[in-house]
């Protein structure tokens, strides 16, 4: 059976897809069979990211409303050979998906895949809610910034009593949290909320943190999810998340700011 | 960063106060997420207690409530309506007893407000826990 994963933050832009994409491939790398899911019905972006746009044919609503059969609907990733792309409709609206529908392709992935990775859209309707319905664990993507933090909090609630394991009774999904596009330069300066800031509020175990960093722009540029550019800081910091989420025991790294030599001072401070 | 800001004293970190922020809507969000919006309810029970003893206008009550760190305060207003002798004792009194903290109320108020407040810990503040 599939461990089923979703990436939720309530608030928008805070990095769910990039991270999606990052960590999807990041098990695949590890040898895992995984599978990337877009729920973001209408506005569809993991297939750019995930560099893939030009393969969809079938996507997630036909599946759901058996107009395709999930092989014709997954793309396989050209890169990693255990990894699958499951795009969402750019047409419909988020009404397609119901719960029926999700629960009948979810247990058809968690037949084949180890790990099924929801990449939830922004908000806490119909789209958000199917995405995390049926998670077993729940990856909050925060931004270390107030409306982002107060945002995942209501998310945290919403998982605690409106999940299929709320709801049933079950085990809880277990949570951890993913703070991205972290400076900690800025952080430094008392500009921006502390790692350990942000776990007080939130209260939930830490699974990395992403520095703020360019190579996430540039991969997106050009439909490579972060990960694989491993000489980048984001990248590393999602390899050592992926690792974490194994279980293994990797000290957090760029969570303070890196010290520069006299000359690249010396640059910066004229430039 | 100038020569000029090594003199300045540094401004409280916005991060810190970002801090102070979040702990505090976020405590009270959690408060109100477990149980139901009780508010209307307590006003009504309050109301219909004093309604038994005095006759009050019911569009003469205020009811405030002030979130605050670890302590929220819940202030209710109402103002009797003066009748009788009895009534301008109780009245004379109040006055007396709020003279400290208003303005005198004029003479020949129909009524005085006479103010409850009851100061409690609503939430207990645990900014950590969660229900």
């Amino acid at each position: 059976m599939g461990k089923i994963i979703v990436m939720t933050s309530g608030k928008g832009g805070v990095g769910k897809t990039t991270s999606s994409a990052a960590f999807a491939t990041g098990l695949a790398l590890r040898g895992f069979k995984t599978v990337v899911i877009d729920f973001d019905v209408g506005l569809r972006n993991l297939d750019l990211i995930m560099g893939c746009e030009r393969r969809v044919v079938f996507d997630f609503i036909n599946v759901i409303n058996g107009e395709a059969k999930l092989s014709q609907a997954l793309i396989k990733d050209k890169r990693i050979d255990n990894l699958s792309i499951l795009p969402t409709s750019q047409t419909r609206d988020k009404d397609a998906l119901t719960r029926e529908g999700v629960e009948k392709v979810l247990n058809e992935l968690s037949k084949d895949f180890d790990y099924i990775v929801c990449d939830s859209p922004a908000g806490i309707e119909r789209g958000a809610l199917m995405a995390l319905y049926f998670a077993d664990h729940a990856v909050i993507v925060t931004n270390p910034e107030v409306s982002s933090v107060r945002d995942s909090d209501r998310i945290l609630g919403v998982l605690a009593s409106r999940s299929r394991r709320a709801e049933q009774g079950l085990e809880p999904v277990t949570q951890q949290l993913l703070l991205t596009r972290y400076d900690p330069e800025r952080v430094e300066r008392g500009e921006m909320l502390k790692v350990d800031d942000v776990l007080e509020i939130l209260a939930i175990p830490l699974l990395g943190v992403i520095p703020e960093s360019q190579a996430v722009l540039r991969a997106s540029n050009v439909g490579m999810p972060v990960i694989l550019d491993e000489a980048s800081n984001a990248g590393q910091a999602y390899l050592d998340a992926v690792s974490r989420f194994l279980g293994e025991d990797v000290e957090h790294r760029f969570v303070t700011p890196q010290k520069k030599g006299l000359f690249s001072r010396l640059l910066r401070r004229s430039a | 960063m100038s020569i000029f800001s090594f003199f300045r004293s540094a401004p409280r970190a916005s991060a810190v106060q970002a801090k102070e922020r979040l702990q505090i809507v976020m405590a009270h969000e959690r408060a109100g997420r477990t149980g139901p919006d009780y508010l209307p309810m307590l006003q009504q029970e309050l109301l219909a207690v004093i309604a038994k003893y005095i006759d009050i206008d019911q569009n003469k009550v205020e009811v405030k409530l002030d979130r605050g760190g670890d302590c929220s305060t819940l202030e209710l207003n109402i103002e009797l309506p003066a009748r009788e002798a009895a009534a301008k004792a109780l009245k004379e009194s109040a006055k007396l007893a709020v003279a400290g903290n208003r303005p005198a109320a004029k003479d020949g108020d129909e009524s005085d407000p006479v103010k409850l407040a009851a100061g409690g810990a609503l939430t207990n503040g645990g900014v950590k826990k969660r229900r």
